[in-house]
């Protein structure tokens, strides 16, 4: 029983290959982990399950599904919701806009009813509006729901991603470093929150460095370096792995014997 | 067949007319995102200074020219400096908010700049006046070149390679694509940034300049417009050609030359355009990153 | 006191009458603009609209609204047409092929004089009543606010700030902007006939690329993220000529540049800017 499944997939940029054969699935209800260094090919590999790139080779299946030449939008409408490293707000919107904007999936009106205001449009953007107020509530944003969603702090935006993902429902949620410029208290927060939402029925997959995190977190991780994998299985193992040690720390500690 | 030799002839120095003024109107949206309104603009300007340059000051042919390339770049980097540095805070050059100011700035300075030509004309159409420009004519067998079409094809290649050489060979070349792509990043590169912008504006004002000086020259019309029928010819060589790419652009000056003249010559006079455009959406259609662009890419 | 009035109104009904024109001109532009698309088609769908408008007046008896509707239905197939193949464009490419559109639509209304009168043009006996322009532009407007609150009008402001954000949520831009040229199409078509019939004259020079920038620069200018904006800039691009006519007459177009450059610079995102409006509100 998977929800996603990679098998062997590649992806260079010119000369470079950032994602080379790599498989991996993602079973309902897990709370997954991608973890890597620098330039790992992480969020390359975000990327192509999103649908905003395409594999060169390889098939990627999502809820039994090939969506390896489907489009963003389509992978979407199949249940796919996803938050960006460097966090993408839509510019001029509130808090509040940004978390309608994500429900638009579910919006449950005509295009023509909603220009025309007819009485079900309204009805459903009413329930829209409580369900996105829900969401700011449920990440701790929702005194802020009026605020120009530019103006907040960059852990309050994320936070924000966060719901406007939730939004439109999604079976599979992938976040790409999500507590990056967070301190250790926001970051546990966000584990809690991750969990919560699993606990709710949902699949995480999350790319995080803090191993912290990780490790009281995930139930399973992927580890890769220069676009492979090198280790996969229980936090706690993958972490203890030479080769995971060798992928995070090898070159400080190369750097130490050089200087002594 | 002479026909056919003196039409192509003029098709392609015709043409080259297009084709340098696509380089220098392709440089500034290659490098910058800038769709420049005003390039036509530069093109006027430069062939009016250099035709006073030669009536009232009485400069040598070669002379003048410069004066007039020098006045072309000299108009587009006042333009650049106040009509689009100020934009420049929006960040990266090709972000949308930035290249929809720039775009209307541009108009601003066309119509400031075609206006201002209008009262340097007297609202006429004047000419360079006769025997001040090289009007020897080449003979090679059956076939007759001009002088000044000469020096029109000869420009093209010379300024052509020359760029396609600054452009893949040069510290500068390489600079230029930087601060087009991210002003902010390349100064920390250790690029001067502004300096690099200041330099391709005039080149490119300088190359648009030099186009309409021998457009100016050939067609015996200098005036306020004379930059507006380049302008629209030379974005179509630009787009046909691929508006990253001087060697396409220049080939596809040529062959929109070429096209129009023989059009001209044996189809239709009036739909002669018409020809030229319908090759530019074709291209637009099946080739849309031009001649020799490759084929689309994704940014995520 | 009356006599006054009077004298005004005759003075400037005709500005009023184009910058209504103008406006329709503006927001087929900003429907496009809304979505993430710098085009400059609605010249084109303007002259599908005004041709055919011209004559319908000229040779048949159809009464007025029906002709709107038609010109408005001619932009808006022609803008459908020309989406099919544009929409494929990356953005850029975009913006310099519907440039090379309102060249080749010069070119084709040149050479079908039958249909378009040629180098000639049309002239058109009848004049356009101000209340049926006003009123038009009355429910143009209040269909573009509607838009705006629409899951539209929410998505389109999505695609246009990131496209690649908005896929991600679902939303296929390819739809929306589609969408948007329809609309675009409809109220440019809208335009030219209205712009045919307030100058009782049409030619290929009704509908050219100075009509294009004239019309980008009066969004711009008013606020392409706002639906009223068009309207606004609209209008001042349509007074401005007429003010410095009155001032400075022989440097009309020189002012007219200045002025546009120093909103532009000062003003980026135009006179009206819903963002800086709630940076404002949130301030207090
Ligand atoms: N659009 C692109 N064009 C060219 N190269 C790219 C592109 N995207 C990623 N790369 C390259 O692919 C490799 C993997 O990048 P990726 O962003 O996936 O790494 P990452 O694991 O997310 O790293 P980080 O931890 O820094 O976010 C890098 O070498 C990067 O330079
Ligand atoms: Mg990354």
């Amino acid at each position: 029983m998977t929800l996603l499944a990679l098998a062997d997939v590649t992806k260079s940029f010119g000369g470079v290959t950032a994602v080379g054969g790599l498989s991996f699935t993602v079973r309902p209800r897990h709370v997954v982990g991608l973890m890597g260094p620098n330039g790992a090919g992480k969020t390359t590999i975000i990327n192509l399950i999103s649908g905003l790139l395409h594999p060169d080779a390889g098939t990627i299946r999502l809820g039994g599904q090939p969506v390896t030449r489907a489009r963003p939008h389509e992978i979407a409408g199949g249940g796919l919701a996803r938050t960006y490293q460097n966090v993408r707000l839509i510019s001029g919107m509130t808090a509040l806009e940004q978390v309608i904007v994500g429900s638009y999936l579910r919006r449950g009106t005509s295009l023509l009813a909603s220009i025309l205001h007819l009485p079900a449009a309204r009805a459903a953007a009413r329930a829209t509006r409580a369900d996105a107020m829900d969401l700011l509530a449920r990440v701790g944003m929702a005194d802020r729901a009026d605020t120009l969603a530019e103006t907040l702090s960059y852990g309050e935006q994320r936070r924000i991603e966060i719901a406007r993902a939730l939004a439109s429902q999604p079976k599979l949620l992938l976040l790409d470093e999500p507590t990056a410029g967070m301190n250790a208290a926001e970051s546990a927060e966000i584990g809690r929150l991750v969990h919560a939402l699993r606990d709710d029925g949902l699949t995480v997959l999350m790319v995080e460095h803090n191993m912290r995190l990780v490790a009281d977190f995930c139930e399973h991780v992927v580890v890769m370096n220069f676009g492979r994998k090198i280790a996969e299985g229980p936090p706690a193992a993958c972490i203890a792995d030479p080769a995971v040690q060798e992928a995070y720390f090898g070159k400080q500690r190369d750097a130490q014997r050089h200087r002594a | 067949m002479e026909l056919f030799f003196a039409q192509l002839l003029n098709g392609c120095a015709l043409g080259a007319l297009y084709g340098l003024f696509g380089i220098g109107f392709g440089l500034v949206f290659a490098t910058m995102g800038i769709l420049n309104a005003a390039q036509g603009a530069y093109a006027s300007w430069a062939a009016i200074v250099a035709m006073y340059a030669i009536d009232l000051l009485g400069l040598p042919f070669p002379v003048a020219v410069l004066v007039g390339i020098l006045a072309g770049g000299m108009v587009a980097v006042l333009v650049d400096q106040i009509g689009f540095e100020p934009l420049r805070r929006f960040g990266p050059g090709l972000h949308q908010a930035a290249m929809l100011g720039a775009l209307i700035t541009s108009i601003a300075f066309w119509i400031m700049l075609e206006s201002a030509a209008g009262f340097a004309t007297g609202q006429q159409s004047l000419a360079f006046p006769p025997g001040s420009y090289p009007a020897a004519v080449f003979h090679a067998g059956p076939m007759m070149l001009p002088a000044m079409q000469a020096i029109t094809l000869a420009g093209l290649v010379v300024v052509g390679g020359g760029m396609h050489w600054i452009n893949t060979r040069t510290r500068f070349g390489a600079a230029m694509r930087a601060v087009g792509w991210d002003p902010v990043a390349a100064g920390l590169g250790g690029v001067n940034a502004r300096v690099i912008v200041i330099a391709t504006a005039f080149l490119s004002g300088g190359i648009s300049g030099f186009a309409g000086i021998l457009s100016g020259i050939s067609t015996a019309n200098v005036s306020a417009s004379l930059g507006q029928g380049l302008m629209l010819k030379g974005f179509a060589a630009v787009v046909v050609g691929g508006y990253d790419d001087i060697r396409g652009t220049a080939i596809a000056g040529l062959a929109l030359g070429v096209l129009e003249v023989f059009c001209a010559q044996y189809l239709s006079s009036s739909w002669r355009d018409g020809f030229a455009y319908a090759l530019l959406l074709g291209f637009l259609m099946l080739r849309p990153r031009g001649l020799f662009g490759s084929a689309g890419f994704t940014r995520a | 006191m009356m006599d006054i009035v009077e004298d005004l109104w005759a003075a400037y009904a005709s500005t009023l009458g184009f910058a209504m024109v103008n406006a329709f001109f503006a927001l087929a532009t900003y429907a496009t603009l809304s979505a993430g698309i710098l085009s400059f088609g609605a010249v084109t769908f303007g002259a599908a609209g005004g041709f055919l408008g011209a004559q319908m007046v000229l040779h048949s008896t159809v009464p007025l609204p029906l002709i709107f509707l038609a010109a408005g239905l001619a932009g808006a197939v022609v803008s459908l047409l020309v989406a099919m193949i544009f929409l494929r464009l990356e953005s850029h490419w975009m913006a310099l092929a519907s440039l090379a559109l309102v060249l080749i639509t010069r070119v084709v209304v040149l050479n079908t004089p039958d249909l378009t009168g040629g180098v000639n043009g049309l002239s058109i006996p009848q004049p356009l009543p101000l209340e049926w322009l006003a009123g038009l532009l009355v429910v143009t407007v209040g269909a573009f606010y509607a838009l705006d609150r629409s899951w539209y009008g929410i998505a389109a402001r999505a695609v246009r700030e990131d496209t690649s954000v908005a896929t991600c949520m679902g939303i296929d831009p390819r739809r929306i902007q589609l969408i948007a040229m329809g609309i675009s199409g409809f109220v440019g078509g809208l335009g030219g006939v209205m712009m045919a019939l307030m100058l009782q004259f049409v030619s290929p020079d009704t509908f050219f690329i100075h009509v294009a920038f004239t019309m980008i620069a009066g969004v711009v200018l008013g606020g392409s993220h706002h639906w009223f904006g068009p309207v606004l800039g609209a209008a001042v691009f349509t007074a401005l000529p007429t003010v410095m006519q009155a001032f400075i007459p022989e440097m009309q177009d020189i002012g007219n540049g200045a002025a546009l450059l120093l909103i532009m610079i000062f003003l980026p995102r135009g006179l009206l800017d819903p963002r800086a409006m709630r940076l404002r509100r949130a301030r207090k």
